[in-house]
């Protein structure tokens, strides 16, 4: 089930209005049922999957917690092969296959074995992550294994978070389901505003900026530089609102009910710097990856090589972890060098930045930072949704091409357009657009205006907590601030282009 | 604050939200009419047509191939029975034939003719919804003749709410004029018995270049069922169905194949009872009849599918 749509727009108020009503001792149930459904709204089947792993997973605490030693460590083994095997089928298989074939072919060897036509369960390597996190966690000691096999079902199929994420850890969750939530109204209203913000972003900005982006990105080479420049940049906001928006949705549907999930995201544009960009994009991935993955490995504590080592590895597997295909790979590669290059020149920045000189200039060198940061994860996009390698590499190499005749036709079409006045003015600037874009000037001005929006609210939002500070205003303001939010939603979505779109990380 | 006066709280502000979203969403409704001259315009006198047209008449329904390919005035001359054209827009899918269903009566005749495009898939069908949703805006009860009413209502309404907002946008951006958006496609370009006549006369002598596309064909089951299923109801009314090939341009017809044309009228044959007017040996016309699409004929190509149609029907209803 989609979160943006009417089938979820029924579900939420269902599902709630029972949990409020039932007994606490009944709503674990409800909660797994419901979850269950949202899942098998996809494919039903592939809900046995979960249940497999679950399984393994709830012998294998209740094992853990018992045993010491190495059939200790045997059960973690069995209980990682077994998550991990269901990825690699599902997911990997193919991929690993061709890979093989394609080498097979190359030395001219006839290899037999054909691709599976199996579709990827839906969110599978989220799931899959939140299972893994529940036994480390308890190999580890820090969490009590579940002897409930509802509540372990209802850790990793929560509804909310099941297919994108969060991807959450024992800790923050399993106690939390436990716990009685009454009805609050502070905390249901704020989680309501939370799902309705996360809308905005997904239908109204992030499905808009997809209109601009994919028919670029679906076949790049007829297009120059200008055009790949600007689908990258929407491509980069497009990203960002939908799986943010995602996330906002999460929290907010589990919020109502009392549930407080891990924010996800933290205005990572606005990142001075690689590393602080991971510190605030898909934060759950990010940290899962630095405890189970980077600090196992050795982290920071290693030499310079190791370390750097470390980082390609982690954030390899990272991209792999996004999707089966070497763009991926290279997504995740790149991002591991810019990490291990910032980690170096970090330090030395600093120093620079606290000399007197520097000091002076530091809004500029503040801008600089940002600036690069966005321009480096920009890059890296075109890697992310680029379909195929030679797309990307057909991306890369033209981003530089057609600049000179898409400026001096901009100049010339505005500057014609200023002397027949206004709109005369708004007519040249949309005609120059049209060689970039075929989008209707609907399109490109609600875009401008939505992003306009969008950035006075992060920016208000990284300033502080504005969703607190706005709920001490006048409740005549916040009902018609509410109301418009929603009215803009259902107005200004992207529905009545015909083109229904899923959130893009629940194809991973 | 006990739980039971959070609720009540909670229960009086989202009734407050909710009655000011209905204010906003009324007042854009109303403050944004349907555009006059958009091209479904004309299905309000397609309905009135069905509506008033006394029985026994002739319904030639489909996507734009009947709107502009069909000569009701000739047809109506030559069979001595009135025509309505009632054919508009393929995105429509088989919606006009739910409408015509309501005002079908004894003695009726109806010609069918689908584009290939609606075989294609159920959304091609049973109609776009965003297509769907303007020719509902012209005439909100239509809703009742899309394939799951009750199911499709919320969206077709939101996209209605979007394309009024981004219509009156455009207006605005695009000079204080629907005309960009519109070319000659227009809703008063339609004769008193719903043929589209604007691509005749002057414009007649305009010359497009029409892409030698191929026409899809998938042939979903749920179609011969629902075809099969009208033909049936109208048998029981006392009413004639029959079914015309979509006019087809030698080009676009040899890029699909003879051997899927074949096999979607096969398939039509033994799937329905409903009878076929087209002469299979005539089925593709030569390019020149065709005016902008692959759909659309000229006055010529306009004037020959007619006059074919007619002789069928003569042989059909056994005038000769």
């Amino acid at each position: 089930m989609l979160f943006n749509s009417f089938h979820f727009l029924v579900f939420f108020p269902v599902v709630t209005t029972l949990y409020f009503l039932l007994p606490h001792r009944f709503r674990w149930g409800l909660l797994l049922a419901a979850s269950c459904y949202f899942y098998m709204a996809f494919i039903p089947k592939y809900i046995l999957i979960l249940f497999i792993t679950i399984t393994v997973d709830y012998f294998a605490g209740i094992g853990l917690e018992a045993t010491q030693g190495r059939k200790k460590k045997w059960i973690l083994l069995a209980s990682i092969l077994a998550n991990v095997g269901m990825l690699g089928f599902f997911k990997y298989f193919n991929f690993a296959n061709e890979n093989i074939a394609a080498f097979a072919n190359f030395i001219d060897w006839n290899y037999p074995i054909e691709n599976l036509s199996i579709i990827l369960p839906i969110g599978l390597s989220f799931h899959t992550f939140q299972s893994l996190s529940y036994t480390i966690e308890v190999y580890r000691g820090h969490q009590k294994a579940e002897r409930h096999y509802g509540y372990l079902a209802l850790y990793v199929l929560f509804y909310p978070q099941l297919v994108a994420g969060p991807i959450e850890r024992p800790q923050n969750i399993l106690h939390q389901l436990h716990e009685e939530h009454r009805f609050e109204y502070q905390r249901v209203t704020d989680g309501l505003k939370w799902m309705a913000w996360g809308m905005f972003k997904k239908v109204v900005i992030a499905d808009r900026m997809a209109l601009f982006v994919n028919p670029i990105y679906d076949s790049p080479t007829g297009h120059d530089g200008p055009a790949l420049v600007f689908a990258t940049l929407a491509f980069a906001i497009q990203i960002y609102c939908d799986f943010s928006g995602y996330s906002d949705i999460a929290f907010g549907s589990a919020q109502v009910m009392g549930i407080r999930l891990m924010k996800n995201f933290q205005h990572p544009y606005f990142a001075k710097s690689i590393s602080e960009f991971w510190r605030r994009w898909h934060i759950s991935l990010s940290t899962w990856f630095r405890d189970y993955v980077y600090i196992p490995l050795g982290g920071n504590r290693a030499g310079v090589r190791r370390v750097i080592l470390n980082l390609l590895i982690t954030f390899l597997l990272s991209g792999l972890w996004h999707g089966a295909n070497w763009t991926f790979a290279i997504w995740g590669g790149l991002h591991g060098l810019f990490v291990a290059l910032n980690h170096f020149i970090e330090p030395r920045w600093i120093r620079l930045r606290e000399s007197g000189f520097a000091k002076r200039f530091s809004p500029a060198l503040d801008a600089l930072s940002l600036l690069s940061t966005v321009g480096l994860v920009c890059f890296a996009w075109i890697f992310f949704r680029a379909s195929t390698l030679s797309d990307a590499f057909y991306i890369t190499t033209h981003l530089f091409s057609g600049w000179t005749t898409f400026v001096s036709q901009f100049f010339r079409l505005t500057q014609e357009g200023i002397r027949a006045g206004f709109w005369g003015f708004v007519s040249g600037l949309f005609a120059s657009l049209n060689s970039i874009t075929e989008l209707t000037r609907s399109e490109i001005a609600l875009s401008v205006i939505a992003l306009i929006f969008l950035l006075y609210i992060e920016i208000k939002q990284h300033r502080g907590d504005f969703l607190a500070r706005f709920n001490l205003k006048q409740p005549a303001i916040r009902h018609v601030s509410y109301s418009l939010l929603i009215v803009i939603i259902l107005a200004l979505g992207t529905l009545y282009t015909g083109v229904e779109q899923a959130f893009i990380y629940f194809q991973f | 604050m006990t739980e039971k006066n959070d609720f009540l709280k909670f229960l009086k502000s989202s009734i407050a939200v909710a009655a000011l979203i209905a204010l906003t969403i009324a007042a854009i409704f109303i403050a944004t009419p349907p555009d006059e001259k958009h091209l479904y315009q004309a299905s309000l006198l397609k309905s009135e047509l069905l509506r008033a047209v006394p029985s026994p008449r002739i319904i030639v329904v489909g996507g734009s191939n009947v709107a502009f390919g069909i000569d009701s005035e000739l047809m109506e001359q030559e069979l001595g029975i009135p025509v309505i054209n009632d054919g508009l827009h393929v995105a429509l899918g088989i919606a006009p034939l739910n409408e015509i269903k309501h005002y079908l009566r004894p003695g009726d005749i109806v010609i069918i003719s689908l584009e290939y495009y609606n075989f294609t898939d159920e959304a091609s069908f049973y109609g776009q919804p965003q297509y769907l949703a303007d020719w509902v805006e012209f005439s909100p009860e239509r809703i009742w003749y899309l394939h799951e009413p009750y199911k499709q209502m919320p969206s077709i309404f939101t996209m209605m709410l979007e394309r009024k907002v981004n219509r009156q946008l455009n207006y605005y951006l695009y000079g204080f004029s629907y005309e960009a958006g519109r070319n000659f496609y227009s809703g008063d370009l339609f004769n008193e018995h719903g043929d589209f006549i604007g691509h005749l006369g002057e414009n007649s002598n305009k010359q497009f270049e029409i892409a030698d596309s191929v026409y899809p064909i998938n042939l979903i089951e749920d179609a011969y069922v629902f075809l099969e299923d009208f033909n049936q109801f109208a048998l029981s009314n006392g009413a004639t169905v029959f079914y015309e090939a979509q006019a087809h341009r030698q080009t676009n017809c040899e890029r699909t194949g003879k051997k899927h044309l074949d096999r979607f009228f096969n398939r039509l044959k033994t799937k329905t009872t409903i009878p076929l007017l087209t002469n299979l040996d005539q089925l593709c016309l030569p390019d020149d009849y065709f005016y902008d699409t692959p759909y659309h004929l000229n006055a010529a190509g306009r004037r020959i599918r007619t006059e074919r149609l007619i002789d069928s029907l003569k042989i059909a209803l056994g005038l000769e």
